[in-house]
């Protein structure tokens, strides 16, 4: 029995109870999950010691298979391996339509309009093959840290709409994790970068990974990181430079469309391979079918220079809103394993005027960032010098007026938290309504903004054209998303909502796949109780079975021996049988009757023992 | 308002005139005292107002750093709030306006990168002179009109210089 511990009283047991939170790095191939132990922020691996989960969900009609063994498999069976779902996520069908041709699924639109890929267990939504992700790596962050966790900040592309935030969000309450914070991949980079080598000033952020691309301009100063401005693409990555280097080796082979989607899965995974030997070799030569041909460096620059041009874009928009020059900015650091490539170091080190920094493992340091701030939300570090991140909401958000034009709120690059509100007036005499259109983005034109939600003021007293003053307020919280709510501010008619946007996932539908994430955690369970009982009992026969075979004769009679090779046969029988419970009985009982032989042969042994002769002679 | 004087929240005199890089040093300062990370392990009901508390200081510090807002600011303090769209009675500056928007256009239709950095440069000359203008106008209180008329300049520039760098942007694709 354990002793009580006794405390002090006002005294906690544990003065340093820590309260355990990770920091996840959600990403378009791989992902991965990082904690602080014993003062230093580390990625977790698992229990093959691999730190790197690619992102990567198989559904077979029985199980779910997340990780390396996924995407294995995911040439030989396409249509249930999903790869490089972050980039569907927060996606209407109408974005997805226009991807097409890139995805090799089969796609059906749920209630809401979102769409959900069809597999061998049934439709599945970006968003829960994420929260299958999320959840693997919450199960190896509580195997290694031996507890469950208090939370978890997890990072998304800095420029992740609203939409995207919110879906993110979802997959994390699915996967059963609290989201301490959603946090910028390049914020999380800088504190990772910023910390280990103490730097100050103005830093760029280049980070490019496998879906998205993002730059945020930072000023660093005294453990405060303050984004300046951020700018990107969620649709520009290593993906795109595979799917170039795809297109010309089916070009050059004279492929047409007749590819279906296990040959396409192929095609790309040879042309992500030829893609990373030449970020070490000149050239390589590639085998598809009957065709064989080489791909120079030169020829890839080609091919990706498009896709750099397009980030180095965004780097001068971001540079032009954070005003500051390239020689302002004193590091740039790389992130993201697409940095790896030779042509974008050297573009990026042609734009800022200075040599990139690529020291730092661009796999992992967001994930590291993530787990820093992470211990901090946790409220683990109480000492008061902690850091303090000053992030910004990447694009405007508005709201569609007269004309059909959008109507800025709050410009991009505000620092979050933030709260603004607007008014406007009624146009028509006697007008009990008015209808809010919640958008966010940089054009003019509703049309080409994406659209949040809207909702309806209703209930405003009766006046002439002009006399209602409609008061909307946006409110950006740390996380960067928004709640609006309106107010008439004569009759004091107010409405709200937190803005879930159009195409997202209905509260319905969240709510039936939180349900059959329960029930496949206790299939799971099951699962693994089964397995468990299977693995005892083929162990239990084949010792039962050595011993039989050398000592039966010698230690049992006849009847004896009868009886337990009964008793072992019965086991046998219920092997490939379902029913847990039933083995574990068999198994029991066959330890039962052969206590007497155990007794018999161990006395054997040590009788043999004393007499000077060694255990092999007797088992001879 | 009910809200506290931001001059007041950043430690400052109401003035025009104000070190930039002190009203950053004390915003960081302050946003690490408001920010609501430093709350997250507490109820629900801090949470939001450190929220609230940081939206508040957010806004108060982008007023400030930015001339026309911080030249604005000032006129509400002293109980003239200008609306942001208003007829300019300014003749001598709307020939100047005229002549900014026809030479912009000519930048626009020649795609000229060097002529756009050096309209820019006069932009931002002609940017400091009208803040040094509002300074004196506003030190001495019988010249309160002509604040006025300044900060309306000031906006009109300010949206030319927003124009500016949209064509840059147009310009980069």
């Amino acid at each position: 029995m354990a002793l009580l511990q006794i405390a002090e009283p006002g005294q906690s047991p544990k003065p340093h109870q820590r309260r355990l939170a990770v920091g996840i790095d959600l990403g378009t191939t791989n992902s991965l999950v990082a904690a602080v132990r014993s003062g230093v922020a580390e990625a977790l691996a698992d229990d093959s010691g691999a730190v790197i989960l690619p992102s990567v969900v198989r559904y077979l009609a029985e199980r779910t298979e997340v990780g390396a063994s996924a995407k294995d498999a995911a040439s030989a069976d396409p249509f249930n391996t999903m790869t490089s779902v972050k980039r569907l996520m927060g996606r209407g069908m109408g974005d997805i339509t226009r991807m097409a041709g890139q995805l090799p699924y089969r796609f059906s639109a749920g209630d809401s309009g979102m769409p959900f890929i069809e597999t061998a267990q049934g439709p599945k939504s970006p968003v829960e093959v994420s929260a299958d992700i999320l959840r693997t790596l919450r199960e190896r962050a509580e195997a290694t840290l031996g507890g469950e966790l208090v939370g978890a900040v997890i990072t998304v592309p800095a420029y992740f709409d609203d939409a995207q935030r919110q879906a993110t969000k979802d997959a994390a309450q699915i996967a059963g994790l609290n989201v301490l914070r959603l946090l910028n991949e390049p914020t999380a980079a800088a504190v990772a970068y910023g910390l280990d080598r103490g730097a100050e000033g103005i830093v760029a952020i280049y980070d490019l990974g496998g879906g998205t691309f993002d730059i945020s301009i930072l000023r660093l100063s005294k453990g405060v990181f303050e984004v300046l401005a951020t700018g990107g693409d969620t649709a520009l990555g290593g993906d795109d430079f595979d799917h170039a280097v795809a297109g010309w080796i089916a070009a050059q082979a004279g492929l047409g469309e007749q590819l279906d989607a296990g040959q396409w899965r192929t095609l790309m995974q040879q042309a992500c391979a030829a893609k990373e030997r030449l970020s070490r070799d000149a050239e390589v030569v590639i085998r598809f079918g009957d065709w064989q041909g080489c791909l120079t460096r030169q020829v890839l620059n080609e091919l990706i220079g498009p896709f750099v041009a397009r980030s180095l874009k965004a780097c001068r928009r971001a540079m032009r809103d954070a005003e500051v020059d390239a020689q302002e900015i004193s590091a740039v650091v790389m992130v993201g394993g697409s940095t790896r490539v030779p042509h974008v170091r050297e573009q990026v080190a042609s734009l800022f005027g200075r040599e990139p920094l690529t020291d730092i493992d661009p796999d992992k340091v967001v994930a590291i960032g993530a787990a820093i701030q992470a211990e901090t939300l946790a409220g683990n570090n109480r000492d008061g010098e902690e850091l303090l991140l000053l992030d910004v909401i990447p694009l405007s958000l508005g709201l569609e007026t007269m004309g059909g034009l959008m109507e800025k709120v709050i410009p991009r690059n505000t620092t979050i938290p933030v709260a603004r509100a607007q008014e406007f007036t009624t146009y028509k005499d006697g007008q009990t309504a008015i209808m809010i259109h919640v958008l966010q983005g940089e054009r003019e034109l509703v049309a080409d903004c994406r659209s949040l939600a809207r909702f309806e003021l209703r209930g405003i007293p009766p006046m002439v054209a002009g006399a209602a003053k409609v008061r909307v307020t946006f409110q950006v919280d740390a996380d960067g998303l928004l709640q609006v709510s309106a107010r008439e501010v004569a009759s004091g008619v107010q409405a709200s909502v937190q803005v879930k946007p159009s195409y997202g996932l209905s509260d319905a539908e969240i709510a039936r796949m939180l349900e059959d994430s329960f029930r496949s955690a206790d299939v799971d369970k099951s699962a693994r109780a089964l397995r468990e009982q299977q693995v005892d009992a083929r162990r239990l026969i084949e010792a039962v079975e050595s011993a039989l075979a050398a000592d039966g004769d010698r230690l049992l009679d006849q009847e004896e021996r009868e009886a337990i090779e009964d008793q072992l046969d019965r086991l046998r029988g219920l092997l490939d049988s379902s029913d847990a419970i039933a083995i574990e009985q068999q198994a029991k009982t066959v330890t039962q009757i052969t206590d007497a032989f155990a007794a018999r042969r161990m006395n054997a042994t040590v009788s043999a023992a004393l007499s000077g002769r060694r255990v092999n002679d007797i088992e001879d | 308002m009910g809200k506290p004087c931001y001059f007041a929240l950043f430690d400052l005199q109401p003035s025009f005139e104000l070190d930039r890089d002190q009203l950053a040093t004390k915003y960081r300062e302050l946003a690490r005292e408001t920010h609501p990370d430093r709350f997250a392990a507490e109820s629900d009901q801090r949470q939001r107002e450190a929220v609230e508390r940081s939206a508040d200081l957010n806004e108060a510090y982008q007023t400030l750093r930015n001339p026309t807002s911080r030249a604005r600011y000032l006129l509400s303090l002293d109980g003239t709030e200008l609306p942001l769209e208003a007829t300019v009675q300014d003749t001598e500056f709307l020939f100047q306006q005229l002549q900014w928007r026809e030479e912009l256009e000519a930048l626009q239709d020649g795609a000229d990168m060097d002529g756009i950095a050096s309209f820019k440069a006069r932009l931002t000359q002609a940017q400091n002179e009208l803040h040094d203008a509002f300074s004196s106008a506003w030190a001495d209180t019988t010249r309160r009109p002509d604040t006025e008329r300044l900060v309306r300049r000031m906006q009109f520039l300010d949206k030319l210089a927003a124009q500016v760098r949209q064509l840059e942007e147009r310009l980069d694709d």
